[in-house]
């Protein structure tokens, strides 16, 4: 709460118009109460004419307006503030997801993060629009109440202050009693909720094994022990709201009776102040309670919260950039990795103590078992993710002096599972660059690529939609556009994550074939997994547990290092040359 | 609205339950209102000088009715919670229950993750169809009416007014906003699936928009449709605002012409001035049980889109044909089939299958192999009946598949997808479902044979098998089917996830255990193929080599250069 607390604090001109408004509402409360009782008073007790009290209730037409569009403006406010508070997290958390390198490989959180982005930010809402105007209408509501109270008839006054602390005092001490209880049902209430779904994901299971039928009862019995746990929790939450409500009303009856004592009795109180404070007092009250409903919809966006501070608040160390420009057209740089090193947040180190040179034109494979690090390796080289050790220089400049953008026009990575967008074959494969890439590029492109022909075949040809709602693509038409990427953007290094199973043999020779063409004008860097791309590096480096065991030939490390040996002869069936 | 019915009847149904919630919504509205006319009144009374006794009817009046309100708004909320989640349990079995013949043929129309999703969220929003939707009217007009009723003793024009009020803030201005929301709703619905396919992208695409350097962009965009999606969001939340402000302006309109009227009454004599202020309270505070109206509009909206996405999902597809028809024919029991597919063509979006034949004899063993994409688990899945309407034909046994009913050709069948669903529960309640008859002794043999024996019995088990492994679930599901001794194996892709040494020990069990059975194994890996009776090779939905291993091998076509490449691959793990 506390981190949305300053949230709000941040925009002070809608909560002071905010203070403004509750001040306008108690103003209205006091004002219906107070001509409503004088215009009962005069026509009932004084006998006034309908035309003596007509300004009176003109008046409390007004007063009712005022207070009508004071709700309605302090509800558009609290509306407002939420919708400004929720822009600046989704460009906060924005900001924070794009800088943070790690997002590259934590492909696993993804779904969390995005979640946190979408629904989490939805969440809070309530705290901003429901809450936070609540709030400042009962801080001042009752006050004002109160004041106007104590100088008409203190003694009710007396009784509001004495008895008004016992409603947020009971709130607390059973919210605090019942803690535990209800986060013991809420355990049993979320494993029972979730189970509705698990039965549903698992009807095709359940069907080949005959026992669709059956659960019929399971989800019964679910639903009722759902039912049994969220009773407990809803009788307690019933019970503390029966005893707010009956310190209310036994409050309001004090204070009835006061004024009726004293009317009767003692007759030292006109029928006017009596009637005010009995019109009075309800608003009193209900403003205390109302605090007490909002309260619970500004619990609701808690979680939210907390999942919302725990990314901002997320470690993450950005790759440094510079302002050097590399020169265009002076084919690859040359890459000096030193003594480079990256290790997560703790202890664990993914690379150390690498050092490497990789000249222009070089066809480098990095290659070792899987969790060697080569994967982080070829982040680390590609700029994707930031070194904690070490430096990587490029034509002799540091890299972290480079300008990015000139950096990353030098790069093309073909993963092993390639992304695609929403939008047409073009838009995808022109990803790889100038946004003013000629339809003519495109289609060179996506013939070098091998996909040239089938691209034709459809219906639409390259403006066909692919992507999210668009025609399916195989993984192999994937690679394959990814591919084409690679030879739009022409650049000068390429990195290349090779697939480790087969893909169909068309890709397969398409892969080979292309790049082994792009290699003729680019530095090829592959975290390598086939024989073939090993025995035709010119440099190998060997990765064992994030460092650089050794590096050299095939044939070098075929002869020198056991472990290499080992690894690569180590086939279903096959023989190393 | 039509869509509302059927929750309308299943709420019903709860009649006890429905009718004490409104009986004590009731008693607790009319004794709210009771304890304020009542306090005007006797207020009014007093100023009169009237005797003392005055005073204990009023203390006690005031007591008793305080109590009862408290007491039964208790009681209300208690009832109508109970019923709320009574309601909630006969959703989900009657969805349940309607969901159950349309699967798996239902996952045609929709990803099965999105759409059980959506259909679970949309039962859980319905729930409040009695509590937010169905009951405030009834108790609103229910208290407004015995209001009314008695307000007409005193004055017939302020129970017209009273009248009018209740329905305007009952009915006319709910259903207006009602109605207008819809459209407003329809708006913020699409500009947040824009938003969220923006989201997916980028966290999905982040690596290659970082390459190419269009990040930035893309964060743009996002941003734009984030601004969007908060736009419609304001605006709904403006609408409801706005209803909710016009009702409550309303009702207090209302109460200000009552004042009106009454003291235009009481100044001409024909009302007693002392029932003045009893008429203003009432007025007052009945309008207070008109406020859930004001939620109203939005709620009834919410319900009825669930509602309605809920019976299009569920809605019986004609070109999907369920086994209601009685010409449908059984397999024989314990017999391993034989399978014969004939110029079997299917296209579903991508999956497609183009003029297959294949003859698989009963009790021998075939492997197919190929690229993802190629039409594998499409053809498994035309087998199992899962997708039907294929061109060509099908018979299983020699009888056609659209005549054989589905259940007796499942229960014959030993099945391991791609996906293996698992249930929160033990290990032992898992592998039960293929055979209750089984002893323990049995459980802990099969959990041996594939080397999960490390695993007992009574361990629990996540929702979707989450605590498990992918290699685990691999092997767990391998379990069930050893314990089923159906004589049918379709096996998708069953040791993806084990390493050699460990596929090889279980597909030494899998195949004694199916010895005399009939096996179709889609593989991935081309290792351990030497002993199958046939292989075929798929490729872009169509056959293009079939043989044994030793035929194909020869042949040095397809299949031999994808062992080629496999065998170039090392993987070391």
């Amino acid at each position: 709460m506390v981190q949305l607390k300053k949230l709000a604090f941040k925009q002070k001109t809608k909560l002071m118009l905010l203070i403004v408004l509750a001040l306008i509402s108690g103003a209205a409360i006091i004002g219906q109460a107070y001509f409503f009782a004088a215009i009962v008073d005069r026509i009932f007790l004084q006998k006034q004419s309908f035309a003596d009290i007509f300004q009176l209730l003109l008046g409390l037409f007004i007063v009712l307006l005022a207070k009508t569009a004071s709700h309605y403006f302090s509800g558009l406010t609290g509306i407002k503030i939420a919708s400004k508070v929720k822009k600046d997290l989704r460009q906060s958390l924005l900001n924070k997801f794009s800088s943070n390198p790690l997002q590259v490989s934590l492909q696993g959180k993804t779904g969390q993060k995005a979640s946190v982005l979408l629904d989490a930010v939805d969440e809070i809402d309530s705290y901003f629009s429901i809450y936070i105007p609540k709030a400042v209408q009962t801080s001042i509501i009752p006050l004002l109440i109160l004041f106007v109270v104590f100088a008409s008839h203190p003694f009710t006054g007396l009784i509001m202050v004495i008895t008004a602390p016992f409603i947020p005092i009971f709130m607390i001490i059973i919210g605090y009693k019942t803690k535990k209880k209800s986060e013991e049902q809420m355990e049993k209430m979320t494993a029972l909720s979730g189970h509705f779904l698990d039965t549903l994901q698992g009807l095709t299971t359940l069907k080949l094994f005959n026992r669709a039928k059956q659960q019929k009862e399971a989800i019964r019995k679910s639903s009722h022990g759902f039912r049994d746990a969220t009773m407990e929790v809803l009788k307690i939450a019933f019970t503390s709201s029966f005893m707010l409500e009956f310190i209310s009303m036994l409050s309001m009856g004090l204070i009835a009776l006061d004024v009726a004592i004293r009317l009767i009795i003692f007759q030292n109180i006109s029928f006017f102040t009596a009637f005010f404070m009995l019109i009075l007092a309800p608003e009193f009250y209900n403003a205390l309670k109302d605090l007490g409903s909002a309260f619970h919809a500004g619990r609701g966006s808690m979680g939210a919260a907390r999942k919302i501070e725990e990314e901002l608040n997320a470690i993450g160390k950005p790759v440094k950039w510079g302002k050097a420009v590399l020169p265009k057209g002076e084919g690859p740089p040359t890459i000096r990795i030193e003594e480079a090193g990256f290790r997560y947040e703790g202890d664990r180190f993914a690379l150390k103590n690498i050092n490497a040179e990789i000249r222009p034109f070089e066809q480098v494979a990095i290659v070792g078992k899987s969790g060697a690090g080569k994967s982080t390796l070829l982040h680390v080289i590609a700029g994707l993710v930031p070194l904690t050790e070490g430096e990587i220089y490029v034509n002799g400049i540091r890299r972290s002096d480079l300008n990015e953008k000139s950096w990353f026009n030098e790069i093309s990575y073909i993963s092993q599972n390639p992304y695609l967008f929403s939008g047409t074959i073009a838009e995808n494969i022109a990803l790889g660059g100038k946004l003013d890439a000629t339809k003519e590029e495109i289609e060179q492109a996506a013939e070098k690529a091998g996909i040239l022909k089938l691209v034709q075949s459809l219906e639409n040809g390259f403006d066909t939609p692919i992507g999210e709602g668009g025609r399916g693509i195989s993984g192999g038409e994937k690679q394959r556009i990814a591919l084409a990427r690679a030879f739009l953007k022409k650049t000068s290094i390429i990195l290349f994550d090779e697939p480790t199973t087969g893909l169909d043999l068309q890709t397969e020779q398409i892969l080979q074939d292309s790049i082994k063409e792009l290699a003729q004008s680019s530095t090829v860097i592959t975290v390598a997994h086939r024989l073939h791309t090993i025995i035709n590096a010119d440099k190998i480096l060997f990765l064992e547990n994030g460092e650089l065991i050794a590096s050299g030939t095939h044939k070098e490390l075929l002869e020198s290092v056991e472990a290499y040996r080992k690894m690569t002869t180590l086939q279903q069936g096959g023989m190393a040359k | 609205m039509k869509d509302l019915l059927f929750i309308t009847k299943l709420t019903l149904t709860e009649k006890k339950d429905l009718f004490l919630s409104i009986l004590f919504g009731f008693i607790t509205g009319i004794a709210t209102v009771s304890l304020f006319a009542s306090s005007g009144y006797l207020i009014s009374k007093a100023a009169l000088t009237p005797p003392i006794y005055t005073l204990t009817v009023f203390i006690a009046c005031i007591k008793l009715l305080g109590f009862i309100s408290a007491g039964s708004r208790y009681g209300e909320r208690y009832f109508s919670h109970r019923a709320t989640f009574n309601i909630l349990s006969r959703l989900r079995v009657s969805f349940f229950e309607k969901l159950e013949p349309l699967v798996p043929a239902i996952f045609l129309k929709y990803r099965s993750g999105d759409l059980l999703s959506r259909i679970v969220g949309d039962v859980e929003t319905l729930q409040n169809f009695f509590l937010r939707v169905f009951y405030p009217p009834i108790v609103s007009t229910l208290i407004f009416l015995w209001t009314i009723f008695f307000t007409s003793f005193f004055s017939f024009y302020i129970a017209l007014v009273l009248c009018i009020g209740l329905i305007f803030t009952t009915v006319l201005i709910p259903a207006y906003f009602a109605f207008r929301l819809k459209k407003v709703e329809r708006h913020v619905r699409q500009s947040r699936g824009n938003l969220s396919t923006e989201v997916t992208e980028f966290f999905y695409g982040f690596r290659d928009l970082k390459i190419y350097q269009q990040l930035e962009h893309k964060q743009e965009k996002l941003i734009q449709r984030s601004d969007a999606y908060l736009k419609e969001q304001e605006r709904e939340a403006i609408h409801n605002l706005f209803s909710q402000s016009v009702n409550t302006f309303v009702s207090l309109i209302i109460s200000w012409v009552i004042l009106l009227l009454g003291v235009y009454f009481v100044a001409g004599g024909q009302l007693d001035g002392i029932f003045l202020a009893m008429l203003v309270m009432i007025s007052l505070t009945v309008f207070e049980h008109a406020a859930p109206m004001a939620a109203f509009p939005s709620y009834l909206e919410d319900s009825r889109q669930a509602a309605a996405r809920l019976s299009d999902a569920t809605r019986q597809d004609p070109s999907v044909k369920t086994s209601d028809e009685k010409e449908m024919k059984e397999l024989p029991g314990q017999q391993a089939p034989s399978i014969v597919m004939e110029n079997v063509t299917f296209q579903l979006f991508s999956e497609i299958l183009k003029n297959v034949s294949i003859t698989f004899p009963a009790g021998s063993k075939t492997a197919i192999v190929g690229p993802s994409g190629s039409g594998k688990s499409t053809l498994l899945a035309l087998l199992l009946k899962i997708y039907q309407n294929h061109q060509g034909v099908i018979r299983i046994n020699g009888i056609p598949i659209d005549q054989l009913d589905e259940e007796s050709l499942w229960k014959n069948a030993n099945v391991i997808l791609q996906d293996n669903h698992f249930f929160y529960g033990t290990v032992r309640d898992n592998l039960m479902i293929a055979r209750d008859t089984v002893l323990d002794e049995d459980l802990e043999d099969v959990l041996k044979k594939v080397k999960l024996d490390y695993l007992s019995l009574a361990d629990p088990l996540l929702e979707r098998g989450g605590n498990l492994s992918g290699g685990e679930k691999q092997r767990l599901a391998i379990a069930r089917v050893l314990l089923k001794k159906a004589p049918l194996w379709i096996l998708d892709e069953p040791t993806s996830f084990l390493d050699a040494l460990t596929e090889q020990s279980i597909y030494h069990h899998l195949f004694e255990a199916a010895k005399n059975d009939t096996v179709i194994l889609v593989s991935h890996r081309l290792a351990g193929l030497e002993n199958m009776d046939q292989i075929i090779v798929m490729d872009e939905g169509a056959v293009v080599e079939a043989g044994t291993y030793k035929e194909l091998m020869n042949k040095k076509g397809y299949f031999y250069q994808m062992k080629q490449i496999e065998q170039s691959v090392f993987t070391a793990n």
